[in-house]
């Protein structure tokens, strides 16, 4: 009886034991959580669904192949821009760079902006020169009077893989998602890059 | 006035002799040779640059080459039908009639859809290689080198075996030129061209022609000043081999074997620099550069 009590009581003390560890197991779990996690999955998420939207657009023009006519290229860019802009008529800064992942995208690109060397710094200063003060809005064709500044390659890596057609650029302090064959601004985000003039 | 008529007719012709005279080929014309020109930052449709196409054709008359590799900013500013016309197809009308083919790069003027012209023979990427002969050329984009590009590029120089690797691309990884090489792309690109045995880079961007010293055995060109010009923009230092910077100027290449000779030439036909670059065949990644310097 003693024996049986003595061995119920272990049982109930080792019962906790588990159910402690479970719980700290848990807590543990809960505190590695990426909080960028779901911001990040958020912007993809409408990335893609302006991607389907786009591409769909792009299907009812026809496909663009390589040709002698120049005309015909500028032409179905400029078909499809407009076909992007009346379904997203109503499309507005922050539909896609939410304030939840500009947070997020803004620690990334200052975190890897102070580890940058000088001359890194220097000579994407120097670019950035190239670029007229450009205020970019949604919807907008990006000038095609200006250049395009080449995009930090070891800023790429960090920032969501975008899919085929759409890319981030970067003019002053803005990060630009823009459609490559369209060459529109789908979104923009202000004071995402930290420049010598906007610190 | 039949005197007059001489004295005219004798300056009509000492002014059509003067280009023509301006050309020395200093290149050997070795049967079997991969024979191809240089130009970068062409686009912009002024007269220099159909000064510069002109005198490609009259080059070509002695170098017959078969196509062009183009550095870049093949169109400034806007990017019309007529914009293409005036900046490209009018400027290198001769090339063009003579079936020369063009394999541009993108600048940073260039807007991406430039890959779906078919003068341009990008075939529809922003990147990619082609061959020509023993020769392996990689058409990089240096504008948005993102992850899928680099690993499309290791896996490319990996398998191009014991060709000559030539990549070509907008940014130079060095340069003399006030604005500065791309410190970042270097960063990224020059440890692949060292694992992998490049033996020579063309880049634009800079409005100049230079030679650099050899950078961990690979020889570096910049020929970004076949329409703009920079004028006085490098600075005599290391990394100074050779350098135009006074006049427009483009680039002729013969390869044979082992041998790549250089000439560049300057928009009235005179030679700026030359020289032979040679390889050891069984290490592709020993080189030795050797260059005459002419006066500048």
């Amino acid at each position: 009886m003693l024996l049986n009590e003595r061995r119920g009581k272990s049982l109930h003390r080792a019962g906790w034991a588990v159910l402690l560890a479970v719980l700290a197991l848990g807590c543990g779990k809960q505190e590695r959580v990426d909080p960028t996690a779901a911001p990040i999955a958020d912007f993809v998420k409408r990335v893609d669904e302006y991607v389907a939207l786009r591409n769909r657009l792009a299907e009812a023009i026809g496909p663009l192949d390589e040709t002698k006519s120049q005309a015909e290229i500028t032409l179905r860019a400029a078909t499809l821009a407009s076909n992007i802009k009346l379904e997203r008529a109503q499309a507005k800064q922050g539909d896609l760079f939410t304030p939840e992942v500009a947070t997020v995208f803004a620690t990334l690109i200052h975190q890897e902006d102070s580890r940058r060397p000088d001359s890194v710094r220097e000579t994407r200063e120097d670019q950035q020169e190239e670029l007229p003060d450009f205020i970019p809005q949604v919807n907008e064709i990006y000038p095609t009077t200006y250049p395009l500044a080449t995009f930090p390659p070891r800023l790429l890596p960090l920032l969501p893989k975008l899919p085929e057609h759409v890319e981030y650029r970067i003019v002053q302090h803005y990060l630009i998602l823009r459609d490559v064959e369209a060459n529109l601004i789908v979104d923009f985000m202000p004071h995402a890059v930290p420049t010598a003039k906007t610190p | 006035m039949s005197a007059l008529r001489r004295v005219l007719a004798g300056c009509l012709g000492v002014c059509w002799a003067l280009p023509l005279a301006a050309q020395a080929l200093e290149l050997p014309r070795k049967p079997s040779s991969v024979r191809f020109a240089v130009i970068g930052d062409t686009g912009t449709g002024d007269q220099a640059e159909y000064a510069v196409g002109q005198q490609l054709a009259l080059y070509r008359q002695k170098f017959p080459f078969t196509f062009t590799i183009m550095l870049g900013d093949n169109i400034y500013g806007s990017e019309r039908p007529q914009d293409f016309d005036r900046k490209f197809t009018k400027p290198f009308k001769a090339l063009l009639d003579a079936k020369v083919e063009f394999d541009a790069a993108l600048g940073n003027h260039d807007d991406p859809n430039q890959r779906f012209y078919k003068p341009f023979n990008m075939g529809g990427n922003r990147y990619r290689t082609f061959k020509k002969g023993n020769v392996r050329f990689f058409v990089i984009d240096s504008n948005y080198l993102d992850p899928d590009q680099i690993k499309w590029l290791e896996q490319e120089l990996q398998a191009s075996g014991s060709d000559w690797k030539i990549p070509y691309f907008h940014h130079p990884l060095y340069t003399t030129a006030a604005r500065g090489p791309e410190v970042e792309l270097r960063s990224i690109l020059e440890p692949l061209f060292v694992k992998y045995g490049v033996d020579v880079v063309f880049s634009g961007h800079e409005h100049v022609y230079e030679r650099l010293k050899p950078q961990k055995g690979i020889q570096y060109f910049t020929a970004g000043g076949s329409a703009k010009l920079r004028s006085g923009d490098t600075r005599k230092g290391a990394l100074t081999e050779q350098t135009f910077d006074t006049d427009r100027s483009f680039m002729l290449v013969e390869i044979s074997g082992n041998e790549l000779y250089f000439q560049a030439i300057s928009r009235a036909g005179k030679t700026v620099d030359k020289g032979v670059i040679r390889r050891l065949a069984k290490n592709p990644v020993a080189k030795s550069a050797t260059g005459a310097n002419p006066p500048r």
